[in-house]
């Protein structure tokens, strides 16, 4: 298993594409950098939901199809996937150490945008102390409503060897979640709205389906990983190479 | 057949298989099924809202909808489309025919370019019907549908020149469609940013410029990224 994971980050740190990692952060970081907030607001959780607009709607559920699908190019390109599991390794702890990896990429993602967010804080000297309980559930949150998404992408990207692909499945359900996040009935039950949703800080704003309860949200959450996470892996157990 | 024209055909015959034809058609069908979800769950609001221009107010929500779609499926179709040239190493074979990598380039932008008209014609097409559906009276207002269909994508085409650029010359796709994502974001918030920036055009939105000034903008540097990729692939070394 150890070994399974360091040759998978040997392969990623090989590749140009972990500078990925960088753009939405500093994406988020600019556009919390750009608003103006009147000295009464709570300019940390007016911050948050700037960023999650921006962050958590399109980018983070976007990124995390990229980084499921790339986690398999090298075995798509030129019979990977047979040499791979010629190895002595088990295709379970391949599947596993894949979507690890996804998740350990996002969590990455999560703490450069955590980074940019305090930047931006201390240097227009936002008022302290910094609330981290709302950014930490704000981030957290939405990097676990990532989990059903990247279980979803991890189980398409191991059967299409085409990219665009997989990713062309992720856009289908991601674009809806702009109209389909500011409905307060139908909002919380979509899984690609939920990254967005999650990241709102919980009492700042409240409109659409943005005021639900983190509780909620959490049984979509859980119940589509589950979903998605069995369907992706099962078929990976048995997927002819 | 002249030499574009052949590798035009066998370009939309590798199609054929595939399910790109079906994204050609579901992007359209997903954003009037969204707008149609969305206009009669909120029938009463909408209507209330867009009183006096029934026509308008629902070609601007399909429009909203419509442009971010087509920015990100100009850059799937175009990944999808090279993908499968770089996943069976085809390159090699299909440039060692007597076809000149001119007529190989254009005639996958060409390819592009229909099944993106082939999209925006169904756009029109599900636009009127909503409308009617949703009985906004029999006064269709033609012109204003159809520019509304259409000039996006020829103020796009910067877009179009661009990730046919990256992801012919790129064999790994993950870049070409992260900057398609990238462009789609920004797009998205785009209303706020200057005229000159491209990934405000294809809303065409009033502003200091015109719709006209937009397109002829959207084309001229569509033409110019179509002439700097061609020149790079010519001249690019395949294996």
């Amino acid at each position: 298993m150890l070994g399974v994971f360091r040759s998978e980050l040997l392969k990623l740190r090989k590749s140009p594409i972990w500078w990925l990692i960088f753009v939405s952060p500093a994406l988020s970081t600019l556009v919390a950098y750009a608003e103006f907030y009147p000295e009464d607001l709570l300019p940390w959780h007016i911050s948050l939901s700037m960023i999650a607009m921006v962050h958590g709607l399109l980018f983070l559920p976007l990124l995390t199809g990229v980084f499921a699908a790339f986690v398999c190019r090298f075995e798509h390109a030129g019979g990977g996937w047979k040499q791979l599991l010629a190895l002595p390794v088990s295709r379970s702890s391949v599947f596993l150490v894949k979507f690890a990896m996804v998740m350990g990429i996002l969590l990455v993602i999560q703490l450069l945008v955590c980074a940019g967010l305090l930047a931006v804080g201390f240097f227009k000297g936002f008022p302290m102390p910094v609330p981290w309980d709302v950014i930490t559930r704000s981030l957290l949150g939405s990097w676990i409503a990532c989990l059903p998404l990247a279980a979803l992408q991890m189980g398409v990207s191991v059967a299409w060897s085409n990219f665009a692909a997989p990713m062309a499945l992720n856009v289908i359900f991601t674009l809806p979640s702009i109209l389909i996040a500011n409905s307060e009935k139908y909002g919380p039950y979509y899984p690609w709205a939920q990254p967005a949703l999650a990241m709102l800080p919980r009492e700042a704003e409240s409109f659409g389906a943005f005021n639900v309860p983190l509780e909620s949200l959490f049984f979509v959450i859980a119940g589509s990983f589950v979903i998605f996470f069995a369907a992706g892996y099962s078929y990976f157990l048995r997927k002819p190479v | 057949m002249t030499g574009f024209g052949r590798v035009f055909s066998s370009d939309l015959l590798k199609l054929r298989r595939t399910f790109v034809w079906g994204l050609a058609v579901l992007g359209p069908v997903g954003v009037i099924a969204l707008q149609a979800v969305n206009f009669m769950l909120r029938y009463d609001w909408l209507t209330k809202l867009y009183a006096e221009d029934l026509w308008g107010g629902l070609i601007d929500n399909v429009k909203w909808l419509g442009v971010p779609a087509l920015m990100i499926g100009l850059a799937i179709v175009a990944s999808m489309m090279a993908g499968y040239e770089h996943q069976t190493n085809a390159w090699k074979q299909t440039l060692a025919l007597p076809i000149s990598r001119t007529a190989v380039y254009t005639g996958k932008i060409a390819a592009l370019l229909v099944l993106l008209l082939i999209s925006c014609t169904l756009l029109a097409i599900g636009t009127v019907l909503l409308g009617v559906l949703l009985g906004f009276g029999a006064d269709v207002p033609v012109g204003k549908i159809l520019s509304s269909s259409y000039l996006p994508l020829l103020a796009a085409m910067p877009f179009v020149s661009l990730q046919v650029w990256l992801s012919v010359t790129m064999k790994n796709q993950a870049v070409p469609l992260t900057i398609g994502i990238l462009g789609t974001v920004f797009n998205l918030y785009s209303s706020s940013l200057n005229e000159w920036f491209p990934w405000r055009w294809p809303y065409l939105l009033e502003g200091a410029w015109s719709p006209f000034m937009t397109v002829v903008a959207g084309l001229a540097v569509g033409a110019l990224l179509y002439g700097v990729g061609m020149n790079h692939f010519r001249v690019k070394d395949v294996n």
